[in-house]
């Protein structure tokens, strides 16, 4: 038994080693000094240790509006998405309607469209709507191409909530609504909170429609940042890389903290008698 | 030239003055416009000019109109995708800095305003380089005016050069083939190139193309056709491959300049020369990261042309200021494009403070002894350009790589000379044709 | 919309995963999985739940029509205006100018009589079969493994697949990039230090289409992974580990075990999964184009690639739309069974 588990836990590293290098060696690059980026004979570890291409990437110009910019995005992206979801998927697992089932297959297949070809329609589409450079546009945006994937997955943990709790509550008087907001909203916000992890990366890494949708220079986002280390002149590796840890930092710990809830969401509601 | 740079500016002001009706009696100061209370919003590409010379050029448009500038940065990413967009909204920005190869893309689809009428006053009597009017002239009219230009030249190990014998920049492509075999048998390790020439490297490339009287495409009627496969084409291709083939090491023959960084193996000191622009990362990481050992070791000069003192046409980088065709300040950008051709402006801004080559070949040689030494070549060079082909298509070549294709098929072998001239010509027919 | 009501409802089904029956109708207050009489029962009252009040009709309505409306007019317009653009002549000039030419099917016809249609499909097809593959592959036997490690060594492994997942396209292009290009590539001197293939300093790997597809194979089977063994491994958690138990007793090996207890609990989330794969993995775009653009001399162009390269390369945008709308029936035909499926049954996938 002891052997197994040394085999399980030697596999485990193994694991991790592998699939961590890319991100481990994305850091190891951002620390080192200039000049000292591409070797022959990479280096393992970043010594001298720099923090110069920190720097670098922090100083540049409205980096402090593009971030302001991306927070309200992707904070307004994940609680709405998540609110209209939640509705919709309340909808299609506690009714019974005309045109649910339309409304499935409809969600299934926008999921289908790549995202690029829907570059010149949506501009099309945000133009007419004089949406165009502005922040709500870009969140409009964004919560669709996010909408067809959370509603599906809130389905799931919908149907994990056995129906009896709201049978019961509405016995007890309890309307429709209330049951919803005071009973099942609660017992999937596991759920809920794990499935925002894709609309947080959805709106937090999109760089094209935020490039193109967006006029003013005050109204783009962060990724707009991320290339803009790459100019005419040559691309700013140091700076780049540097940016790429701090850009992804932010993930990394949004998941740190929603991962417990993740696999604790995924399984509530189970029921099994 | 002082009496007729006055000129446009009074026009200019009058014009202003004639559109906005307003009475600037209230205005404590004489301004020169009645433009006092508009904007005009110039979108820059990052990287290009220094801020310093966008004021140096903002000033220039502020003093001659009165009316303000707001200036935004754009990147290079998806920039094409962003400008279509941009154009086709009805309060466009009013000017744009293009890049020059993908002018003729704007300006026959509708987007651009038509400068023709203006061409005189802009120039002011200068002869623009064809690498940046070129692209800018469609069907005979001008949509954009040139900004500035970048270019390739020859820069070089002077170390290592040195230690095989070298001690001067060659003045023909005879006497480069014979110092670079020098070098070549100096440093025989696996990995060094005498000359890093990357296969994928069709700015370069095509310099040879050029060098031996080819051209890319000619324009016939109204259409375009690839002209790759006649004997003057041939013989530079030939030529360019033997060049690469021979100078170059075999892993470089499929290879871009970014993977791996030709910058980064010449500092490593993996190559004794490349063909790079005045800016790129090695002459700037050696003055602003000081890596001393390096910065005295670099040389420039243009790759030299067959006959003794002449130099390899070059393919001309570099940006064009185009107006938008909806925008509702037409005559203030007009007034913008002049701030930014002018003689001051250029040799002040662009080429002073910036060190990039200005758009006539008069400037060229009116600055050049104000450059420091290793800018000298890059200007040299740049007085001997050729246009890419003024029509949308080109930059359908330029952005499916096939041309990066062409040449790295030529310089691998995978296909001859003759075959991938022919395959590309039917891609060039195709591509340069396709109607918008 | 015809409306089965063979025995399976959307209200109070058990668990993400079902066990192998479909849900049971349960009856008013929670009888349990009934008997037929139960079923009418709770048909009648499920009747008498949905005809009730007037405001309780329009409830799910009122509930759907924030996603509908956004879904609608954000991603359901564009997408009728895709449609008509694939049939119109639509370049630049008719965006500036905004006058458009109807060229019916000629779009359509173009892009099916391109030479390069055959190889671009095939190509598309093979490499998203290979990445789900590989993906749903990895992702299970890593479920598998973190439901059988310690705390701490499962914490260890999430962060990593999350590190992973986290990681922003540009940027883990970018480290690929590094990672494998010639004489600067880390893993060109791996092997080199091995001495396994001799001197693989110089060796290319985007210049080559296999290679490159490994490449890339590689960096979206990376990013993809972490998404499928999380949503799996909460999926094996759920199996009581008692089935296991019983099965070891009745003298089933792991293999049997595995086959008789985690494939048909896991089935639905397996299928959701897949299907999901599929889905991304058939649009995977970004990292192809970033890496590649397609090439080396289009080898690497796949649908999304050869449809963005048509609209943004050669600004032929109609033709772009009708690859996109190509692509988008190709992706419904291949995932028919499962919609089928949905159509059929109505929940529970």
């Amino acid at each position: 038994m002891k052997r197994h588990k040394v085999a399980l836990n030697a596999a485990a590293a193994l694991f991790c080693v592998l699939w961590a290098f890319p991100v481990y060696w994305m850091v190891n690059t951002a620390f080192k000094p200039y000049g000292r980026i591409l070797s022959p004979t990479p280096a393992f570890l970043p010594i001298p240790l720099s923090l110069g291409n920190f720097a670098d990437a922090i100083h540049k110009p409205l980096f402090g509006t593009y971030l302001r910019n991306s927070l309200i995005v992707t904070a307004s992206v994940v609680l709405l998405s998540l609110a209209v979801a939640f509705f919709a998927a309340t909808a299609l697992t506690r009714f019974r309607f005309l045109g649910r089932r339309g409304f499935l297959i409809g969600v299934l297949t926008v999921q289908m469209v790549p995202q690029p070809a829907l570059l010149i329609p949506l501009f099309l589409t945000l133009r007419s709507a004089h949406l165009l450079n502005t922040l709500i546009g870009l969140t409009l945006t964004y919560v669709a191409f996010v909408l067809p994937f959370t509603i599906w997955t809130l389905r799931g943990f919908l149907h994990g909530v056995p129906v009896e709790i709201e049978e019961a509550a509405m016995v007890d008087g309890a309307g429709r609504m209330t049951v919803i907001r005071l009973i099942l909203l609660p017992l999937v916000a596991p759920g809920v909170i794990a499935t925002s992890v894709f609309a947080f990366i959805t709106a937090w890494n999109d760089y094209v429609y935020a490039y193109v949708m967006m006029k003013d220079q005050d109204k783009y986002t962060l990724p707009v940042w991320l290339v803009s280390f790459s100019t005419s002149t040559g691309t700013d590796y140091g700076g780049l890389i540097a940016a790429s840890s701090l850009f992804a930092l932010p993930v990394i710990v949004f998941f740190m903290i929603i991962q417990g809830r993740l696999v604790e969401g995924m399984t509530s509601g189970a029921v099994k008698e | 030239m002082h009496r007729r740079s006055l000129a446009p500016v009074a026009l200019g002001a009058a014009l202003a003055l004639a559109a906005t009706a307003c009475s600037c009696a209230t205005s404590g100061q004489a301004r020169s416009g009645a433009a006092g209370g508009k904007t005009l919003t110039v979108w820059y590409m990052d990287g290009d000019l220094s801020s310093q010379a966008q004021n140096a050029i903002d000033t220039a448009f502020e003093k001659a109109t009165g009316a303000k500038v707001r200036v935004q940065i754009q990147e290079w990413d998806d920039i094409n995708t962003k400008i279509s967009t941009a154009l086709a909204q009805d309060n466009p920005p009013d000017v744009l800095e293009i890049g020059n190869t993908d002018v003729p893309l704007f300006a026959a689809t509708g987007a651009l305003s038509d400068i023709t009428a203006h061409r005189a006053q802009l120039a002011g009597g200068q002869s623009w380089l064809p690498g940046l009017v070129g692209p800018a002239t469609v069907d005979g009219k001008l949509y954009a005016a040139p900004l500035f230009a970048g270019n390739r030249a020859v820069i070089y190990n002077k170390k290592i050069w040195g230690a095989a014998g070298v001690s001067a920049a060659p003045a023909s492509f005879a006497e480069l083939t014979a110092d670079l075999d020098k070098i070549k048998k100096a440093n025989a390790s696996p990995g060094f190139s005498a000359f890093y020439f990357p296969g994928q490297y069709w700015y370069g490339a095509l310099q040879f193309v050029w060098a031996a009287g080819g051209q890319l495409a000619v324009q016939n009627g109204g259409s375009w056709s690839g002209a790759l496969e006649s004997a003057a084409a041939q013989q530079g291709l030939a030529a360019w491959k033997s060049f690469q083939n021979t100078y170059s090491t075999a892993a470089s023959r499929d290879a871009d300049t970014k993977s791996p960084d030709q910058a980064a193996l010449f500092a490593d000191g993996k190559a004794a020369a490349i063909l790079d622009t005045s800016v790129n990362t090695v002459l700037k990481d050696a003055a602003s990261h000081g890596d001393n050992a390096l910065k005295d070791q670099i040389g420039t000069f243009p790759l030299p042309g067959a006959a003794p003192g002449t130099t390899q046409p070059v393919f001309l980088g570099g940006s064009d200021l185009a107006i938008a065709a909806k925008s509702p300040n037409q005559d203030l950008a007009l007034a913008y494009l002049k701030a930014a051709t002018s003689v001051s402006v250029q040799t002040g801004a662009i080429v002073g403070t910036d060190g990039w080559t200005p758009v006539s070949t008069q400037l060229i040689d009116q600055t050049s002894g104000s450059l420091s030494a290793t800018s000298q070549a890059f200007a040299a060079a740049a007085k001997r350009s050729v246009a890419t082909p003024a029509t949308p298509g080109w930059a359908t070549i330029e952005s499916d790589k096939s041309i990066n294709a062409f040449f790295a098929d030529i310089a691998t072998g995978r296909k001859s000379v003759a075959q991938a001239a022919k395959d590309f010509d039917a891609h060039l027919d195709q591509a340069l044709n396709a109607a918008q | 919309m015809p409306r089965s009501e063979r025995g399976v409802s959307g209200e109070g089904a058990a668990g993400v995963l079902d066990p192998a029956s479909p849900a049971q109708d349960r009856g008013p207050a929670g009888q349990g999985p009934a008997g037929p009489e139960g079923k009418r029962a709770g048909r009648r009252a499920a009747r008498r739940r949905r005809g009730g009040r007037g405001r309780d009709r329009a409830l799910p309505y009122v509930l759907l029509a924030p996603a509908a409306l956004i879904l609608a007019l954000v991603l359901g317009y564009p997408l009728v205006r895709l449609v008509l653009i694939s049939m119109q002549d639509y370049g630049l000039r008719a965006l500036f100018t905004g006058t458009t030419r109807w060229n019916g099917a000629a779009n359509y016809r173009a892009v099916l009589a391109d030479g390069q249609f055959g190889a671009v499909l095939l190509r598309t097809l093979v490499f998203c079969a290979a990445l789900a593959a590989g993906t749903l592959v990895i992702g299970l036997l890593v479920a598998q493994l973190m439901g059988r490690l310690g705390r701490r060594m499962r914490t260890a492994v999430t962060l990593c697949l999350i590190c992973a997942w986290a990681m922003p396209n540009v940027a883990a292009t970018l480290v690929w990039q590094w990672l494998f290009q010639p004489t600067y590539g880390v893993v060109n001197w791996l092997i080199t230090s091995t001495r396994l293939a001799g001197d693989y300093a110089q060796h290319d790997w985007l210049a080559g289409p296999h290679s490159a597809f490994f490449v890339l194979w590689l960096l979206v089977v990376w990013q993809s992974v972490p998404f499928v063994a999380l949503t799996l491994h909460a999926g094996l958690s759920q199996i009581p580990r008692s089935y296991y138990e019983a099965a070891a007793l009745a003298g089933a090996g792991p293999w049997t075990g595995f086959r008789l207890v985690t494939v048909p609990l896991l089935r639905p989330i397996l299928l959701l999964v897949t299907i999901l794969s599929v889905i991304w993995d058939f649009n995977v775009f970004n990292q192809i184009w970033i890496l590649t653009q397609g090439g080396p001399n289009g080898a690497t162009s796949t649908l999304g690639i050869w449809s963005f390269a048509r609209a943004f390369s050669s600004q032929s945008f109609g033709q772009g739309a009708a690859i996109a709308v190509v692509s988008v029936a190709l992706l419904l035909v291949l995932t028919a069974s499962y919609v089928r499926r949905l159509v059929r049954t109505g929940e529970q996938l």
